[in-house]
């Protein structure tokens, strides 16, 4: 067992902050290059117009869920000490559902917004700074909240203990989520493209 | 066949890959189990490096800088850890540390009565991946020695007194007392002064730091990094 590298003790916190800001850099980059700058490019998701977003980010999961997996089989992966973060189902399907529609009206998810800032566009920038205020106006309320932030806690979980079915059978499932997913998105896209040639908005 | 492939795109053939690699995914088996794979030279390193444990004067001061970062586990049986356990201690009975209640990720430092249960359970651990596990150096009857019950300087210096009065202090935070000095210059083993039976049980809970803590004013964090 060789990683996770910092769990392991192979670099401290400071090299880590390192790392995350040359991880952070590239993920920005990749996002501004897949066009996630842009908040038509991501709102054109919810009008079933262009399904970027879902193909990009379901490929990330698909990549990244088989790296681990691989890395773990080989033995260079200590999966029980990668962080897990809490499942909250409640909590994170309120929390989810706000996301959601602070995406389809605001035309950016958070990430997005920093790289869309970060390419000078106006509208990036004043959602970063509604983001600010409202992370604050979080932070002010969560007294409040108390009750809803702690709903339907199942602790550190992952699809395979929730399911009960061993670990590579729910990564090929995932997979063929994804591969049909994928076809059922580029279908959704070629007949709406078809549609609004016939009769152009 | 070939034209079949030759019409592909890129997208289609990385599909193709994912489920390739997702299917023979199902035959991994990369679940924890309960068979221990230990690495028999960093064992050793570790240790004769005696970076494996912690000394009953470095828990204590762990505990009273109130420090989180780590877990303290007392392998006891229940009774003995209801008579008297370290303050902060949890409960873990020997038979139950590879049960899963201990996550792999934290910070453990175990103890028993002596130091043998708490090293064979840290060399268990140690064999199931878990990369943070220490010991309490020769365990709660070294923490009633040095920590509870401290003996008096061995030499009449400054230094030596000094630590001994530190000691004191620690002692009196975790509601023991120190013994008797023991002669200066004498080779003769210390008179036997032994910790009162049965040993009055601390406090539990961590007491109030007193102001400015026991050692008067902890000192100004040195600012670490850029």
């Amino acid at each position: 067992m060789m990683a996770p590298l910092a769990k392991l003790g192979y670099f401290g916190d400071e090299v880590g902050l390192v790392i995350a800001f040359a991880i952070g850099i590239g993920f920005g980059f990749f996002l501004e290059r897949a066009g996630f700058g842009s908040a038509k490019k991501l709102v054109a998701q919810f009008y079933l117009r262009d399904l970027a977003v879902f193909k990009v980010m379901f490929s990330a999961i698909v990549t990244a869920m088989l790296g681990v997996t691989y890395l773990a089989w080989a033995g260079v992966l200590d999966l029980s000490l990668v962080y897990l973060v809490p499942t909250y189902w409640v909590a994170q399907l309120v929390g989810g559902l706000v996301l959601g529609v602070g995406f389809v009206v605001g035309g950016y998810c958070p990430g997005t917004s920093i790289a869309s800032t970060a390419t000078g566009r106006i509208d990036g920038m004043v959602y970063v700074l509604g983001f600010a205020f409202g992370t604050l106006g979080f932070a002010v309320a969560s007294p409040v909240l108390d009750g809803l932030l702690g709903a339907g806690e199942l602790g550190p979980t992952t699809l395979p203990d929730a399911l009960g079915a061993p670990r590579g059978v729910v990564v090929f499932l995932v997979v063929v989520l994804a591969v049909v997913g994928f076809a059922g998105a580029s279908w959704i896209e070629h007949k709406l493209a078809a549609r609004d040639a016939v009769a152009p908005k | 066949m070939s034209s079949w492939a030759a019409n592909l795109t890129l997208n289609h053939k990385l599909g193709l890959v994912a489920l390739a690699l997702g299917g023979v995914a199902v035959l991994s088996r990369v679940a924890p189990e309960r068979t221990l794979t230990l690495n028999a030279k960093e064992l050793l390193t570790r240790i004769e490096r005696q970076d494996d444990h912690v000394t009953p004067a470095e828990l204590a001061t762990w505990i009273i800088e109130g420090r989180t970062d780590y877990r303290l586990i007392d392998i006891r049986d229940a009774a003995a850890f209801a008579a008297y356990h370290i303050p902060t201690a949890e409960h873990v009975p020997l038979s139950e540390v590879a049960d899963g209640g201990l996550a792999r990720t934290d910070k453990l430092v175990l103890y028993g009565d002596g130091g043998i249960h708490a090293a064979q359970a840290q060399i268990v651990l140690g064999g199931m991946g878990y990369r943070r596990v220490y010991t309490l150096r020769e365990g709660l009857d070294a923490w009633k020695d040095e920590v509870l019950y401290p003996s008096g300087p061995e030499h009449p210096d400054a230094e030596h007194a000094a630590r001994f009065e530190r000691a004191v202090r620690v002692a009196r935070f975790f509601g023991g007392q120190p013994r008797a000095a023991t002669p200066a210059g004498t080779s003769a083993p210390a008179a036997p002064v032994a910790a009162p039976e049965p040993v009055p049980p601390p406090p539990v809970s961590t007491p109030a730091l007193p102001a400015g803590g026991v050692f008067g004013a902890p000192p100004a964090k040195k600012k670490e990094g850029c």
